[in-house]
């Protein structure tokens, strides 16, 4: 790990103002970086593939480490909630399920029990050219993506180029599912950002980054508003190995359903497939107004992954993931089998 | 020395035997001399007191509490910490190497460079610093400036084999066409195979594909070099051999080999790939020389896995037939064994298990820029295993055959058909489908089954000295090494037994170099080598206390006195052990033990069987169960050979599912050389375990297991997925991609 | 991007002027490196005392600290990038070497310590991170002539074989069976998927940690 400077923060403000009074770095990877619960940001470091020459921590802010009920039933949760938190909060038990799966589905409860949410959702992707020091890829500021025609089997099938990439996050695909915002502080000012507009893709956002945040900005709150779905939720993770290991395909589902049993509002968002967790609109709005069958399962599976294109080591993403998306539908609507 | 009639009585005469030794996994014979003194035996297996029992490790309460101390654990007062500077070319010549601006950092005590400019893998020690921290250390090896000559590389085997791919090694000018396939055995007339499989009911031809697989010891290859200058050096290594270190650490230390203890309390598992002192001992040898202070180097996870060696790879092209009734008539194999910039290691085809009735091969070592493979538990074994053992169900099934039937039909050996009786009644075989992915729903369900060899004879390096004291304490010293296998508490154990005492009343003193020799511990030989020299000594120590206080038993017989239970008993009376002992001279009694070969065996047999569920739709495999009988002779304690069982399982079952290295053809670099992404088995991978030590086994001799005990179950898992999905795997890892797009075939 | 109508935002940056002022002087009062002072007071005009405020000091190369290990406070030297883990085997003297540096990012278990009372990886904290933290290391559990339940089990149903990542299994497994005294099978295998083992120790870990779950509880 390379040396830094180390500040603890005691306000919001003065982690911000610590951020952005940094030396200029010569590169995006040498900016100073907020610290929560550091179990993704110390690996990257160790890997040189983060060198901070100031590390602000957050931790040592008071009161965002909470869960609170919103006036209208949802959940505002602190960036440094930890997932083991979240997992055990009787609320978010009852109320978010898919959420719970999601937080339950990560790592270890050594990890849960440091990993926080506002990190889990700003983590580094896993891309191992990426997370290699002696690689120079793109999203490292070089001039090439390895994975586009190397070893590619984690990478993506959908919304890749000129990067490849799969977002790291479990909480990601839930949260968008569920509708959640996060609120921002940084160095021109608070913003509440919905979820589907904080990831970015490698060919529209800046490729060295994965999310919208500027380098002074950090996740204070996330909001996860009431839903008539929310209760109706789960989150599906396929893993290689399931002691520890991050998603080769997720799903995220979650649905309300009308007086006969035909789906009212459906949410679909797929993660480990994609450089950002991947919304299927055209797949949630084919489930309105139909009863879940296994037919209606088939179609919707396939629709979500119409648009798939896969590398040279990773078709086996398609029919996996429609697994998942069929799995978690049949979960959500009480369709067994 | 004054004269101590209490020793071991004067050695009268030698003799020749002949005992098996393997070496990289290939068993030969070699004569041997021991002395030819022939005491009692082992005795039944089932009447011991100690031995073959339940006996909880000595070492326990030190290693469940954290006071063990490992040679990571070292902390010397003074003590700078290495780290090594690695290449990051698969192939590369140093053009410019600048160490002034790492020297010059705060704290930073030497800098070496490594002793050669051209490296061909990438992961090559470049150079090593110490310095006073290990952060420091970090940084003074990122200061060193370098800069390289990249030169072409090859580290896939598909282009390695190619006539004009890049060299990897100079060509051998006897052989100037061989570019970087090299013949290494051929053997049998292959016009005759092909004649003989034209007469065969059924014919399989297939490539079997084996990753490298990594030792992944937990605790990194590294040592701590104490020597400030001055004329003695001790070095604190995690090793499989005390005495591979003395001679190279004072070879590079400039020291006499006497002056250079060697030492290893407790070593985080070695799997064959520690042995001498490596390059990074080298390194850290010459560190410490040049700062005249103590310096530790382990390696880092990331070194660990491409530069200490791995597991060679395996390509094999075989084509098998079987008549009607199961018999295997021929077989025709060309083998590459993938050992990158080394030769890799193999048993060849067909595998020794099995007998064909014509076989022809040809093995290749087929170099590529990678570190070269070394020995791992039970070299060549698990590859050529996986690979018989998944032909001969590929086979099994194109005659309709019951894959158990069908091996018994080419087993010569009884042993192995008696295991599969047991195997099969364990597992519950009667309920497996004949017809591979039988069911409804997305999980079915299959089983597999496979079985392997292995020598694990000893040999007469073993020199052991027990020591009675006038207080009835025991001390059982030799120089041996503890890779968690037991070695400390069967030795105990066999000294209590002969003596008739408890496991508590005696004291092991193991992994020095100054105690008595003792061999490394590679190819299972540490139990078949060590426990006739304990036995030995204990005998000796026995009968000569017994020669002792035959006054106070009646003046009976030494070999009349009867040491039970803390008693010593003849002549209907008894004393007790510690009234015994304080008839001893002040200096007590001290015997000293050599090898015997009449108390060791070779010949270990195994037979695994597995029990899977696929999820047909995303590949996912679930081991279910696996069941494994192993024989070997007399077994030392039942409950650390079970240990060993469930660990060849295990690491078999990682092999089979999840662990192989990931190399970038392009970069030549390694892409998963850490814990996240070279994916070892955890909680959540176990199935049931079922060890089982075959007790049919009568042999009163000891034999080493432990590399026996890793390679059957591969091929059993392997056979076990085909039986549940109709899928057959045959590059390992079998992983959910490769089973899913099998289903979709 | 919406931005949040926050009545706080208004005093939580008004610009960040004052803040930032008061902020840069004591970074450069703290000795952060010619460099960064330059670098600042280019920004911003350095008031030239120190401002007593709510900010930390900024901290670079070796400080001195203190960590609450095994109920005892313990004074060490670390650089803000020491983790936990190296803190503990090579910075405190003498060393607690029972945490076990394996993989150094979280993916093998065998440095895990209680913090808290609840399994972490020591080599994914900052030991200037964990300074306000009760820590618990195997160490702490048990010694050798006064074991824990847990390590008693281990020793009993051979759950270990080289050891290496047994510090690790003890610590997490006696963790949890304070959480969950009466866990089921699947549970106990779900508790210790953080921690790996490469001689394959697993089924008697488990079979150890079921052991002590149906031992009589204690008092």
């Amino acid at each position: 790990m390379k040396e830094f400077e180390w500040i603890q923060a005691t306000t919001l403000a003065d982690a911000v103002i610590a951020l952005a009074s940094a030396p200029d770095a010569n590169d995006i990877d040498e900016a100073a970086r907020p610290l929560a619960g550091g179990q993704d940001l110390l690996t990257t470091m160790k890997e040189y593939v983060t060198r901070p020459s100031r590390v602000v921590n957050l931790k040592s802010i008071p009161g965002l480490d909470r869960i609170e009920e919103d006036n209208n039933g949802g959940l505002r949760i602190g960036c440094l909630v930890t997932l083991s938190q979240l997992e055990e909060h009787s609320v978010a038990r009852r109320k978010f399920p898919g959420l719970i799966e999601a937080a339950h589905s990560i790592a270890t409860q050594q990890i849960r029990n440091l990993g926080t949410v506002g990190g889990n959702l700003c983590q580094r992707p896993r891309c191992w050219y990426f997370r290699l020091e002696e690689v120079s890829c793109l999203k490292k500021g070089g001039s090439e993506c390895f994975a586009a025609t190397g070893e590619n089997k984690y990478h993506a099938i959908l919304g890749g180029g000129p990067c490849h990439i799969v977002h790291p996050s479990d909480l990601a695909p839930m949260l968008l599912a569920l509708g959640a915002s996060v609120s921002v502080d940084g160095a021109s000012g608070k913003r509440i950002i919905p979820l589907d507009l904080f990831f970015t893709l490698p060919a529209s956002g800046n490729i060295r980054r994965e999310n919208v945040l500027e380098n002074a900005e950090v996740i204070t709150h996330i909001q996860v508003p009431i839903s008539k779905f929310a209760h109706r939720s789960t989150y599906l993770k396929f893993k290689e190995r399931d002691s520890l290991d991050f998603a080769m395909a997720s799903v995220a589902g979650a649905i309300a359903l009308g007086i006969e049993k035909e789906v009212t509002e459906a949410r679909l968002v797929l993660g480990g497939v994609a450089p950002i967790p991947w919304r299927v609109p055209k797949a949630e709005s084919f489930l309105i107004g139909k009863r879940i069958t296994k037919e209606i399962l088939a179609t919707a599976a396939k629709i979500a992954l119409e648009e798939a294109q896969p590398l040279a080591k990773n078709a086996y993403k398609i029919s996996l993931t429609q697994t998942l998306v069929r799995r978690a539908l049949a979960k959500v609507s009480g369709l067994s089998g | 020395m004054p004269q101590q009639p209490q020793t071991s009585p004067a050695i009268p005469g030698k003799k020749t035997v002949r005992v098996p030794r393997v070496v990289n996994g290939l068993e030969t014979m070699v004569e041997v001399e021991v002395d030819d003194v022939t005491g009692p035996g082992w005795g039944r297996n089932d009447q011991h007191t100690l031995l073959n029992h339940r006996l909880a490790r000595v070492d326990g309460p030190v290693k469940v509490s954290g006071v063990a101390q490992y040679t990571h654990d070292v902390r010397l007062l003074n003590m700078l910490y290495g780290r090594l500077l690695r290449c990051p070319h698969a192939h590369a010549r140093l053009t410019k190497f600048d160490s002034a601006a790492a020297a010059r950092l705060d704290g930073v005590k030497a800098v070496i460079q490594a002793p050669m400019s051209e490296f061909r893998f990438s992961g090559s020690p470049v150079a090593a610093v110490a310095a006073t921290t290990p952060e420091l250390a970090e940084d003074a090896a990122r200061a060193i400036v370098v800069e390289y000559e990249v030169l072409p590389h090859v580290v896939s085997a598909r282009e390695a084999v190619k006539s004009d791919a890049p060299g990897v090694l100079t060509r051998n000018p006897k052989k100037p066409e061989e570019n970087n396939l090299r013949a290494k055995d051929k053997r049998g007339d292959a016009a005759k195979v092909a004649a003989a499989l034209a007469t065969a009911a059924a014919v399989v031809e297939a490539e079997y594909l084996t990753p490298r697989i990594h030792h992944a010891c937990l605790e990194t290859h590294g040592m701590v070099v104490d020597y400030s200058g001055g004329d003695s050096a001790t070095i604190y290594a995690t090793t499989q051999g005390t005495f591979t270190i003395p001679a190279d650490a004072a070879d590079e230390l400039g020291l006499p080999q006497s002056a250079v203890t060697a030492t290893v309390q407790h070593m985080g598992g070695g799997f064959g790939s520690k042995f001498g002192i490596g390059v990074e001992g080298m390194l850290a040898c010459r560190l410490a020389k040049e700062a005249k202070a103590p310096v530790k180097l382990m390696l880092t996870r990331h070194d660990e896995f491409v530069m200490t060696g791995n597991r060679s790879g395996s390509w094999q092209k075989i084509k098998a037939g079987v008549k009607e009734d199961g018999t295997l008539v021929a077989l025709h194999a060309t083998q590459y064994r993938l050992g990158g910039v080394g030769q890799g290691s193999q048993a060849a085809q067909p595998y020794s298990v099995y007998r064909a009735v014509d076989s022809y091969r040809e093995v290749y070592a087929l170099h590529t820029n990678e570190d070269s493979s070394i020995a791992m538990r039970a070299p060549g074994h698990p590859q050529a295993s996986f690979a018989m053992e998944s032909l001969l169900d590929e086979l099994a099934h194109a005659i309709g055959m019951d894959p158990i039937a069908l091996r018994k039909k080419n087993m010569p050996d009884e042993v192995y058909h008696r295991q599969l009786n047991r195997g099969a009644r364990e597992i519950g075989w009667e309920k497996r489908n004949a017809v591979p992915s039988l069911g409804f729903g997305p999980l079915r369900r299959g089983m597999g089954c496979a079985a392997g060899i292995w020598g694990g004879g000893g040999n007469n390096q073993c020199k052991v000295e027990v020591t009675v004291s006038r207080d009835g304490s025991v001390l059982v010293a030799v120089g041996t090494q503890d890779l968690g296998t037991g070695t400390r508490t069967f030795t105990r154990a066999i000294v209590a037994e002969e003596l008739g005492l408890q496991i508590r009343d005696v004291v092991e003193q193991i992994g020095s170099s100054k105690l008595g020799s003792a061999n490394p511990s590679g190819g299972s030989t540490t139990a078949a080598s060590l426990a006739p020299s304990l036995k030995d000594a204990a005998v000796k120590a026995r009968l000569a206390l017994a020669k002792t206080i035959a006054p106070l038993l009646g003046n009976s017989a030494p070999e009349e006195i009867v040491f039970s239970r803390g008693k010593l008993m003849a002549a209907g009376k008894a004393i007790s052990w510690k009234q015994g002992c304080s008839a001893l001279p002040a200096a007590g009694l001290t015997a000293h033990g050599e090898w015997r070969e009449d108390l060791q065996g070779h010949g270990v047999h195994g037979v695994c069987f597995a029990e899977v569920e696929v999820d047909v739709e995303t590949g996912k495999v679930r081991p279910i169960k696996m069941v494994q009988v192993q024989d070997g002779g007399l077994p030392l304690n039942r409950l650390t050979m079970e240990s060993q069982i469930n660990g060849g399982m295990i690491q078999s079952l990682g092999m089979a599912f999840w662990e192989g290295r990931v190399m970038d053809d392009r970069l030549g670099i390694q892409l998963n050389p850490g814990f996240g992404d070279y994916k070892l088995p955890g909680a959540l991978e176990m199935p049931e375990l079922v060890p089982i030590i075959d007790d049919e086994d009568k042999r009163e001799v000891v034999i080493g297991i432990a590399e026996a005990c890793i390679i059957p179950a591969t091929g059993a898992l392997a056979n076990a997925v085909f039986n549940a999905c109709g899928v057959r795997i045959r590059e390992l890892p079998i992983t959910p991609d490769k089973v899913l797009m099998g289903l979709l075939a | 991007m919406p931005y949040e109508n926050d009545s706080e935002k208004d005093q939580a940056h008004p610009k960040h002027a004052l803040n930032r002022r008061k902020f840069l002087s004591r970074v450069a009062v703290a000795g952060a490196g010619a460099a960064l002072a330059d670098h600042l007071s280019g920004l911003e005009s350095v008031a030239a005392s120190p401002i007593i405020d709510d900010f930390e000091k900024p901290i670079k190369g070796r400080i001195t600290i203190a960590l609450d290990v095994n109920d005892q406070k313990r004074p060490l030297t670390v650089e803000p990038r020491t983790t936990l883990l190296n803190a503990l085997r090579n910075h405190l003297e003498p060393a607690v070497t029972g945490p076990k540096l394996v993989c150094d990012v979280g993916t093998c278990g065998a440095c895990t310590v209680l913090m808290d009372g609840k399994p972490v990886y020591s080599c994914l904290i900052l030991a200037v991170d964990a300074t306000t933290k009760k820590l618990t290391s195997v160490e702490g559990l048990g010694i050798p002539e006064r074991l824990n339940s847990v390590q008693q089990a281990f020793i009993d149903h051979d759950a270990l074989m080289c050891g290496f990542c047994t510090p690790g299994f003890v610590t997490t497994i006696s963790a949890y069976l304070k959480k969950n005294a009466k866990p089921t099978m699947d549970e106990i295998r779900e508790a210790c998927k953080g921690n790996f083992c490469r001689c394959g120790t697993y089924p008697r870990v488990f079979e150890a940690a079921l052991a002590v779950a149906r031992l009589p509880a204690v008092r």
